[in-house]
């Protein structure tokens, strides 16, 4: 017989966990990981420094914001999961990927262990929208993809709806000066 | 050869789904699971209801009554869980059912003429013939089935 050695129980108490944060649009939760977040900010704070954009292929972005010298597009988080429209008081600025997502509030933040792989049965949009999901306190929440909010075509077309717009931000200040 | 002539007598789980009786072989059926919470999240996938947690296992569950009765079912006591293919990937996938679910032995009979794909076959028992079901086909028809709304909405 095998006596577990203090070694096996810390390894075992030891187990990976990933935090996540927690987060509302209507009454839906999702979870995303912490560190694909670089800020977090109210649309009030953001307001003043949003530029309005309206492209009819991309309609979940409205606005896009300047942030340390890079475009972020805002994506509205109730177009994009087909949610009924509310009314967003934050903005999840993501790390890595020019994006940021309009959402209503913040539960909190936990740690998890595992993510469970989505089931295969689900084949629409929610491949590109959700990593996994978890199982937390009695709740299977969905673990948003960071990349997955606009694919690399939308990019394209909001990239070169950007620069139009500066262009012609730059010729009316011409024209006023 | 027919499928009838692939399934001699065998085993079969009996379940009902809204007003009507079902098969499933036995064989593909894991486990009948208790009423436990549905959840729900956004999705595009037509006919799944939401997931449950059996067993430590996030199991997608099937709202297949719109495809079998032509409306859905209210009445949701227990949930049959099978195995769905994949390739050669399989998964567990659960089905609303409304009560107790019977096992019987008997011998499956070709399809009636004029069936949907997914009734593969149909046994004969003393009072009523019960259709047996394809869980493959049966799911493959609610994804082509024409979309009834916005399904990124979860369900209440």
């Amino acid at each position: 017989m095998k006596i577990a050695t203090q070694d096996t129980a810390k390894s075992r108490r030891s187990r990976p966990s990933e935090a996540v944060i927690l987060f509302c649009i209507g009454t839906q939760t999702f979870a995303i990981a912490a560190d694909a977040v670089q800020e977090i900010r109210s649309t009030d704070s953001l307001a003043t420094a949003a530029v309005e954009m309206e492209l009819a292929e991309v309609p979940k972005v409205r606005h896009l914001v300047e942030r340390s010298h890079r475009t972020y597009y805002v994506v509205s988080g109730c177009a994009h999961f087909g949610l009924r429209v509310t009314r967003p008081t934050l903005v999840l600025i993501l790390r890595q990927i020019r994006t940021a997502v309009l959402v209503d509030s913040i539960e909190r933040m936990a740690d998890v262990s595992s993510v469970h792989a989505l089931p295969q049965a689900f084949q629409g949009e929610e491949r590109q929208w959700y990593r996994g999901l978890i199982y937390l306190e009695d709740r299977v929440i969905p673990v948003i993809k960071p990349d997955g909010f606009l694919t690399p075509e939308e990019f394209a077309r909001l990239d070169r709806a950007a620069k139009s717009i500066e262009a012609r931000n730059e010729l009316e200040g011409a024209v006023q000066a | 050869m027919s499928a009838a002539e692939n399934h001699p007598r065998k085993s079969w789980v009996l379940l009902h789904v809204g007003n009507r009786r079902f098969a499933l072989p036995a064989e593909s059926v894991m486990e009948l699971a208790p009423p436990v919470r549905l959840h729900n999240f956004p999705h595009t996938s037509r006919l799944i209801a939401g997931v449950i947690v059996r067993r430590g296992r996030i199991v997608p569950v099937y709202d297949v009554s719109p495809i079998l009765c032509g409306r859905e079912s209210s009445v949701h006591r227990f949930y049959l869980i099978a195995e769905r293919t994949f390739g050669n990937a399989s998964e567990a996938s659960a089905i609303p059912v409304n009560g107790e679910c019977e096992l019987a032995t008997s011998e499956m009979q070709p399809p009636q003429e004029n069936a949907p794909p997914y009734f593969a076959g149909v046994l004969a028992t003393e009072n009523e013939n019960i259709d047996v079901l394809d869980l493959q086909e049966l799911v493959s028809a609610g994804m082509n089935s024409p979309a009834t709304g916005n399904h990124a909405e979860p369900r209440p």
